[in-house]
């Protein structure tokens, strides 16, 4: 089980720059060993952030947390 | 480089930085020279840029300026690939075949990875510098050539000749005319204009307007190291122009792997995370003409973030070590030194 905290402390690394960009990442959900997160701010409907942060971050995640397995975005870029 | 983007200094070479402005002065210096140049700089400082530069800038700018690396042949290959080839001289050799010196005839021969070349190679080297004249494989005539010579290196060729890895001899024959080109990580105040730079010549490219790029991003780029030098922040500045669909360039176009590696440089915050009680302090800039003791401005910056950071995390030692990325012996040592223990742990 990946704990909540471990998570939302790798995020909570490149959140700054999110933040000073007028977005965030906000963590939804834990769930097993995998998470829900979701992107706001003007990034946030731009698909090829979705993928950027989405896939970075995910690997960020399962470098950190060997038993990270899936990062998920809830609302998807319309 | 495409031929199309005709190199001139003020296109190719970009940075106000105090080492790039000196590395322009001395380019400025030698430009009628004819000596042999010596480039020393890190993958991706800009080498073949800068031989291009010295090139066009020399008499001999209307004559070839032939690049090669010589780190992608074998070692028999790159002599018949410098000197050419007479019809003959090895199994497959149908025809004669001019080298890149013969080609590179009142020009300029750029020879790149020079570090690469082999002992065997190097004093066959040597010999065409002294003599200016060369040998094709198979050939019985020496060839007169005239061309002038800049080579490149990754590593330290002096280093080298300690090592026994490069002729001394072939060294001080190089070593003429030295330019050392700094990597990009010495010289963050240039990223900026590099960024620019870039972005505007793909959005042009494109009969696009040049988007604007946010704070964020520039300080995220100012704060990465940026190990593959100006060549890795030109690739991240396409990708971003590919990418970028809003008209503003944003975190959100930046690869996560650099954010990541940003946000573990050591550097001030940039903003407070949102769950921070307040933000934390940034460093200010003195007066103009003001002296500062550095070591104590650096104590004081740090004192300063290790009590944002305890206030962040209500005064919890790991999550505050955990957000100044070092460990919770090591702040603990940091609060004793700054003298933070009485005035925090309450």
């Amino acid at each position: 089980m990946v704990s909540r905290s471990d998570v939302q402390a790798v995020l909570d690394r490149v959140r700054p720059f999110l933040v000073a960009d007028g977005g965030d990442i906000e963590l939804l959900s834990v769930t097993g060993n995998s998470a829900t997160v979701r992107l706001t701010g003007a990034c946030a409907n731009c698909p090829s952030a979705h993928m950027t942060l989405h896939v970075g971050i995910e690997m960020a995640l399962r470098e950190e947390i060997p038993d990270f397995e899936v990062l998920r975005t809830a609302g998807d870029p319309s | 480089m495409s031929a199309t983007d005709a190199p001139t200094m003020a296109s190719l070479v970009v940075g106000r930085s105090a080492r790039m402005r000196a590395v322009f002065e001395f380019l400025r210096v030698i430009g009628n020279s004819e000596s042999t140049v010596l480039i020393t700089g890190e993958s991706g400082t800009g080498k073949e840029v800068t031989a291009t530069l010295v090139h066009e800038q020399s008499r001999r700018r209307h004559r070839p300026f032939v690049a090669v690396s010589c780190a992608l042949f074998s070692e028999t290959l790159i002599e018949s690939e410098l000197f050419g080839h007479e019809r003959g001289a090895f199994t497959g050799a149908i025809k004669d075949r001019p080298g890149r010196f013969e080609m590179a005839d009142g020009g300029t021969i750029f020879l790149d990875d020079i570090d690469d070349v082999p002992l065997a190679m190097q004093v066959k080297l040597l010999r065409v510098l002294q003599n200016r004249t060369i040998e094709r494989l198979g050939g019985v005539r020496p060839v007169p050539v005239n061309v002038r010579v800049i080579v490149g290196t990754k590593r330290d060729l002096k280093q080298l000749v300690t090592e026994g890895k490069f002729r001394e001899d072939l060294y001080y024959r190089l070593n003429v005319l030295p330019v050392t080109l700094p990597p990009l990580r010495e010289r963050p105040e240039d990223i900026p204009d590099l960024m620019e730079h870039f972005l505007s010549r793909y959005f042009r490219r494109r009969g696009e307007p040049v988007p604007a790029i946010s704070e964020s991003v520039k300080e995220a780029f100012s704060r990465y190291s940026w190990p593959g030098n100006v060549r890795e922040l030109e690739n991240a500045c396409e990708r971003m122009a590919q990418t970028c669909s809003c008209g503003t360039i944003r975190v959100g176009c930046v690869a996560a792997s650099i954010l990541f590696k940003a946000a573990a440089a050591p550097s001030v915050p940039l903003v407070p995370l949102s769950t921070a009680a307040s933000a934390p302090p940034t460093a200010q800039e003195p007066e103009h003409g003001v002296t500062i003791s550095l070591d104590d401005r650096l104590r004081e910056i740090e004192a300063r973030l290790i009590s944002w950071a305890l206030r962040s995390t209500n005064g919890n030692k790991s999550k505050a070590a955990a957000l100044l990325g070092v460990k919770r012996s090591t702040l603990g040592d940091r609060i004793n030194r700054c003298g933070l223990g009485a005035s925090t742990s309450a």
